[in-house]
């Protein structure tokens, strides 16, 4: 592909801390290379208003390969920008074209507060982990791998959802809010082994739980979780929640 | 979970929507099948028949009781999950995908909905309420064994009036487009999302529930009225 320089404009949400109102600032990407990635070209952009005296954007961003979860950006009302299946960090500039306005807005969600410019904070997905999404280890040697026979279909299922990454694109996406798709990635990764197996319908139901409480809606089955999910998690994985909600609370003994 | 804890989270809730959704379009189809009759050219004399049936038969009536009363309830959590799902995002965003990541049908149930809403209580006005409340005219036909109130006639005359034709077909494009997702929504709430099955469950959500049935139901005011 060639490669092009171009000129941006950039409309970006800025917000002192999370007491201030926030407002879009407008400012000028110059000299832009198609070849660089959509956070990189913040950096530049970052650098210029450090050398004007200004306070850089405050953006979260971590490993900047895809695979971290931290990156996070509302790109022209796309969570992660336009590209499907990529995070913004791996969203390269040559997805714009030169006199380009990018809108740059935060993930909206209540329940993902925004604590500067760009960054929100998505605490409250750590806790819904910690309502359910582990596994009980006993003490003592690991036991041969052999004695768990996995079928190989549900292993490969649990690998396809256990790739989400956590970065919040699915609330972010939701017209809801909703948590739907993180939370039944976390379930069904667990649901579908048999390591999974001795928490199972307390994990269903103690996640669902702790999802509610946080403040985040509910699924009305849009599939925009889905068209957005920078590691393209299944909406397959809600209908398993789904299922295994209902049949944990149809008969659990709690 | 005690069942007040599971009917009150945001997924209890939604099964509540979603299984009286699931019996309303299985109303949906008994409904259209008996309206039918009113096109038959026999003066009304099966379609009166039927409504006195439907009309005096016991089991029939607490049936449609419930079914008034499913039809409160499917809104009335529907709303309230739509009014809770709102305030989630307290602050909107400025620019909105629109169409490139979900289908306009799925983010329209509520206004689609309330729509329907509302044309249920128009039409249980127009007919419902005069065939139980008011005096009718009636008709003997021949063979019957005593008079029934005449429905079919007070159908033929609420839609010689255009605009109660046009409110109807308002009505039922509500109808469609509420149920070209609200079928296979409410299957994915119940768990029902299989290879094997999308298919089946999406040609009946879209050509049975969304196509078919509303212009069925559509079909019978335009045709009395141009009759």
């Amino acid at each position: 592909m060639e490669h092009y320089n171009m000129n941006l404009t950039l409309k970006v949400w800025r917000q002192k801390n999370k007491d201030d109102q926030g407002r879009f600032e407008t400012l000028q990407a110059k000299n832009i290379s198609s070849e660089m990635s959509f956070l990189e070209m913040f950096d530049v952009v970052n650098e210029e208003l450090i050398n004007e005296g200004k306070e850089p954007i405050a953006f979260d961003h971590d490993c900047r390969e895809g695979i971290c979860g931290m990156c996070s950006m509302h790109i022209n009302g796309r969570a992660h920008g336009p590209w499907n299946g990529t995070t913004t960090c791996q969203l390269h500039m040559r997805a714009f074209k030169d006199g380009d306005t990018i809108t740059v807005e935060p993930w909206r969600a209540g329940a993902f507060p925004v604590i500067k410019d760009l960054t929100v904070d998505r605490s409250a997905f750590d806790r819904i982990i910690e309502a359910g999404g582990y596994i009980s280890v006993n003490t003592g040697n690991a036991q041969d791998a052999n004695c768990l026979p996995v079928d190989k279909n549900k292993a490969d299922l649990a690998f396809a959802a256990a790739a989400c990454i956590g970065c919040g694109a699915c609330v972010a996406a939701c017209k809801n809010s909703s948590a739907m798709l993180f939370v039944s990635a976390k379930v069904s990764q667990l649901a579908l082994l048999p390591q999974g197996q001795p928490e199972r319908q307390t994990r269903a139901l103690n996640m669902v739980a702790q999802m509610d409480k946080e403040g985040f809606g509910s699924c009305t089955n849009t599939g925009a979780c889905e068209a957005e999910c920078p590691k393209e998690i299944s909406l397959t994985n809600i209908a398993r929640l789904n299922r295994e909600f209902i049949a944990a609370g149809f008969s659990s003994e709690k | 979970m005690k069942w007040s804890q599971f009917f009150n989270t945001s997924i209890g809730k939604k099964l509540l929507v979603g299984a009286t959704g699931l019996f309303l379009c299985s109303f949906v189809i008994v409904h259209l099948a008996g309206n039918f009759q009113l096109l038959y050219n026999d003066e009304g004399k099966a379609f009166n028949a039927y409504a006195a049936f439907m009309g005096h038969n016991s089991l029939i009536q607490f049936i449609a009781w419930g079914l008034k009363i499913v039809i409160l309830l499917h809104a009335f959590i529907a709303l309230q999950l739509t009014f809770s799902n709102r305030a989630a995002r307290p602050v909107k965003y400025a620019v909105n995908p629109g169409n490139q990541t979900s289908s306009w049908f799925s983010r329209q149930m509520a206004i689609m909905g309330s729509i329907l809403l509302v044309f249920i209580v128009i039409h249980l006005v127009n007919f419902w309420g005069k065939f139980h409340y008011t005096e009718m005219p009636t008709r003997t036909y021949e063979g019957s064994i005593e008079p029934l109130k005449d429905l079919y006639a007070l159908s033929y005359e609420t839609f010689k009036n255009g605009w109660l034709v046009v409110l109807y077909v308002i009505g039922m494009i509500g109808l469609s487009f509420h149920l070209i997702h609200g079928f296979k929504s409410a299957c994915q709430t119940f768990g029902l999302n299989h290879k094997k099955y999308n298919g089946l469950l999406s040609f009946i959500g879209i050509w049975v529930f969304g196509i078919a049935i509303p212009v069925g139901f559509a079909i019978i005011p335009v045709v009395i009225y141009f009759k």
